[in-house]
């Protein structure tokens, strides 16, 4: 009895329950490695098989095709009847993503494919929501920062 | 058993692929919260009177309005976090309102100025981190084994999800501070300033009843 007191004292510091938790997790992870993992052939994100595009289309690892406001783009989804404009606006991009376009075959993997060049539907049309919430915990996170930092005494 | 748990389905919002739904499970737990942040809002802080060790007087401890300020905004952002919580009907969209609850908490409790307070919330900050690893984790590994992430279509996927689910046990657990990681938590609740730490014990209690529930259907 007297023991597991002490484990109770442990365990009521503040400081050592991060160092628990991290243990908790990594048993767990453990027990993971012997569980069956396999990878379900019908994703609803899918992702093409990789080099499949190299040096066939500028756009490399994220051609899906269409034309923006004409033709959508090849996209799946989980409920398409809730977004009438899907794949519209994937293939948009910038008078100078253009112009950078056709000049390398490797525009898909530099800087300038990402904002305002390939528009990623997933990102902001079908998970939308996803993506407010991430930049909000960001903000908020920003918020609490700078309160401490501007009114440290 | 899907439908006795989460009841009958009163409408949708949907946002493209994330669809929040409103059931009869997720109502009540969206209208508490929702009472609760216009409690938080309309309320004045506590008082506290502190006895003094070896002197006479007592101390009476205030909230200044500046942290006052600051203190009511994170609890309100909770509020409607957790409101957004009961609602969605997305395994991905829900590990992230988890962890913006769980910084929002942080946020509470940031602007009292006593050194235990803020330590706690520290390493409370900590096992938040951590907890996104299996949370994430787990939402990623039920992405590849079924191919999507939405709850309504889960439940008619046969297919066996019991590590998923345990490790999205163990990240709710770190998010919300239960049991045995309770510590660094019953700290923060030591803080001064009534309603807005009942936001931090609320938000836990209804994320925990939606995560069992989520559970159970998936």
């Amino acid at each position: 009895m007297k023991k597991l007191g002490k484990i109770w004292n442990y365990l009521s510091k503040p400081e050592v329950v991060p160092r628990i938790f991290s243990i908790f997790i990594a048993l767990i992870f453990v027990f993971g490695l012997l569980m069956p993992h396999y990878l379900n052939p019908d994703q609803l994100y899918p992702k093409p098989v990789p080099h499949s595009q190299t040096l066939k289309t500028p756009l490399a690892p994220y051609d899906r095709g269409g034309v923006p406001l004409k033709v959508p783009a090849k996209l799946k989804s989980q409920y398409p009847q809730y977004e009438p404009d899907l794949g519209m606006i994937t293939a948009y991009l910038t008078p100078v993503a253009n112009w950078i376009k056709d000049k390398t075959y490797y525009f898909g993997t530099t800087i300038v494919s990402t904002p305002g060049g390939i528009l990623d539907e997933i990102l902001y049309y079908t998970r939308g929501m996803d993506t407010v919430l991430e930049s909000s915990i960001l903000l908020i996170s920003f918020i609490i920062f700078s309160w401490m930092f501007f009114n440290k005494d | 058993m899907i439908s006795s748990i989460i009841g009958q389905l009163f409408g949708i919002v949907p946002f493209g692929d994330i669809v929040f739904g409103f059931s009869e499970f997720s109502i009540i737990g969206f209208v508490v919260a929702l009472i609760f942040t216009i409690v938080v809002y309309l309320t004045k802080p506590e008082k506290q009177l502190e006895a003094q060790k070896f002197r006479v007087e007592d101390k009476l401890e205030v909230v200044s309005l500046e942290e006052l300020k600051i203190r009511r905004m994170m609890a309100i952002v909770c509020g409607i976090a957790t409101a957004g919580a009961m609602l969605t009907y997305d395994l991905f969209d829900y590990a992230l309102f988890l962890t913006l609850v769980g910084i929002a908490n942080i946020g509470i409790v940031s602007a009292v100025k006593k050194d235990w307070v803020l330590n706690a919330s520290y390493q409370y900050g900590l096992i938040a981190m951590i907890a996104t690893l299996p949370l994430f984790g787990s939402a990623g590994m039920i992405l590849a084994k079924t191919g999507t992430l939405s709850l309504f279509e889960l439940p008619k996927i046969p297919t066996s999800l019991l590590f998923e689910k345990i490790i999205f046990a163990a990240g709710m657990a770190g998010e919300t501070g239960i049991a045995p990681f309770y510590a660094s938590k019953a700290e923060m609740f030591r803080a001064p300033g009534s309603p807005y730490i009942l936001m931090i014990h609320l938000s836990s209690l209804l994320l925990i009843v939606r995560t069992v529930e989520i559970l159970l259907t998936i």
